[in-house]
């Protein structure tokens, strides 16, 4: 069961359309486990549909109507599904991938973490996938930027609480903390960062070049 | 709701029906009219429905880009063309038991605008706005019917909302801002946004617990 939610801002700014790309896609694959959530931003959208509704009418020029009807014939542009059911893993992460698990290009960081990029296209924010193996840890980090998590297989646990599929957590600046894997089973995390992570121990630091902050 | 006209003040509704944009009533009579014109242009594919409907709704849509970012303001049309050639396109997607015909359309404007924004930015990306909005096949038709009721409730308690949170909303939603840059145009502390924003759900209920 889900039990760490967005916050109201990230669900506003979700809902609104303002929250930055990597930051919506790893709310979105919240809502694909969290039901609760799904409702609290139909809600917030409700309210944005409302002002929408309410806004003062602006002068379309009559030509626009035309532009408009001499391209209802045009071919449909093809889109990807968008319908999901709650035990398949999440759309948007597969699209995401391109692939599976191993398809990816995971970067070793010591024996129980390894991390792959996906690219969003997001300029300001990383979007990684984190492999942490069964009883292993990330080493201590703080980060200068928020961090989001977001647990797509297995659990983890930290010095605050564990943390299930679907679970969704935000760390900001001042958090720092040791993210260990539950010791049955692997778990693999989303991981959205604004800034890069920083490691505590000395012998870790060396490891940061790989962990800068690589948006695309 | 109670800035509309009484049922029987016959020079109220005689304003009324000489502007077709006001809103008639709150458990959607007008919704329903537009609902229906959308299934229409869906099933018939029928030019003149759509014709309608894009001059009641084009306007809301300009409004709406207009009321945007100034890069994404300055393309308002382009951004007319594009949200009504999807609703035109998507139609078939629409469902009137799930939400109104202006909620779906709100959700399709906010998507291209955002999508015209990252476009005009030069983002490099695979993902459109929509494809982040992934529908889950869940909803129940009670769950679908709740969520229409809430929209109604919605659109009551909105106008009762103080002006300083009906304002950040505003800001939000229709400026497209984050709750950091509404703090920096008004000037308040973040705090601030986050706690107006926080009352103005709770007393829209929009939150179903605290946070």
């Amino acid at each position: 069961m889900v039990t760490h939610h967005p916050d109201t801002r990230l669900l506003n700014e979700f809902a609104s359309g303002s929250l930055p790309l990597a930051q919506s896609a790893c709310v979105s694959v919240h809502l694909h486990f969290c039901e609760r959530c799904r409702r609290q931003v139909n809600a917030l959208q409700d309210m944005g549909a409302q002002m929408f509704d309410t806004l003062q009418p602006a002068d379309v020029d009559e030509a626009l109507l035309d532009g408009v009807l001499a391209h209802l014939d045009d071919d449909v542009p093809l889109t990807y599904a968008s319908r999901a059911k709650e035990d398949e893993s999440p759309v948007l992460v597969q699209r995401l991938m391109a692939g599976d698990y191993q398809d990816l290009r995971w970067s070793r960081i010591n024996k129980a973490l390894q991390i792959a990029r996906l690219r969003t296209g997001d300029p300001d924010n990383e979007f990684a996938l984190y492999h942490i193996k069964a009883g292993g840890s990330i080493p201590c980090h703080s980060h200068k930027g928020n961090e989001l998590t977001l647990v797509l297989e297995g659990s983890f646990s930290d010095e605050e609480g564990v943390y299930q599929q679907g679970d969704f957590l935000m760390r900001d600046a001042e958090d720092v903390h040791t993210p260990t894997a539950s010791r049955t089973a692997d778990c693999i995390c989303i991981g959205v960062l604004d800034a890069p992570i920083r490691f505590k121990p000395w012998n870790y630091r060396l490891l940061n070049p790989f962990l800068q902050l690589q948006a695309s | 709701m109670s800035e509309l006209p009484p049922e029987d003040d016959p020079e109220m509704q005689a304003q009324a029906s000489s502007q077709p944009n006001i809103k008639v009533n709150a458990d959607g009579k007008r919704d329903d009219e537009w609902s229906q014109c959308l299934q229409v242009i869906a099933k018939e594919r029928d030019r003149a429905a759509f014709a309608r409907l894009f001059k009641h709704f084009a306007p809301l849509v300009k409004a709406f880009a207009m009321s945007g970012s100034p890069l994404a303001a300055s393309h308002a049309d382009e951004l007319v063309q594009e949200v009504m050639l999807k609703v035109w396109q998507k139609a078939d997607g629409y469902n009137p038991r799930k939400a109104a015909a202006s909620t779906w359309i709100y959700t399709i404007a906010r998507n291209c605008r955002t999508d015209m924004y990252r476009r005009l930015q030069k983002f490099d990306t695979p993902l459109a706005a929509e494809d982040i909005w992934v529908e889950q096949e869940e909803e129940e038709p009670f769950v679908a019917v709740q969520q229409r009721r809430n929209a109604v409730r919605v659109k009551e308690m909105l106008t009762q909302l103080p002006q300083e949170q009906a304002q950040i909303l505003a800001k939000v939603y229709m400026e497209g801002k984050s709750h950091s840059e509404v703090a920096e145009d008004l000037e308040l502390p973040l705090g601030t946004v986050k706690s107006r924003v926080r009352l103005a759900m709770q007393k829209l209920q929009v939150m179903t617990e605290q946070r």
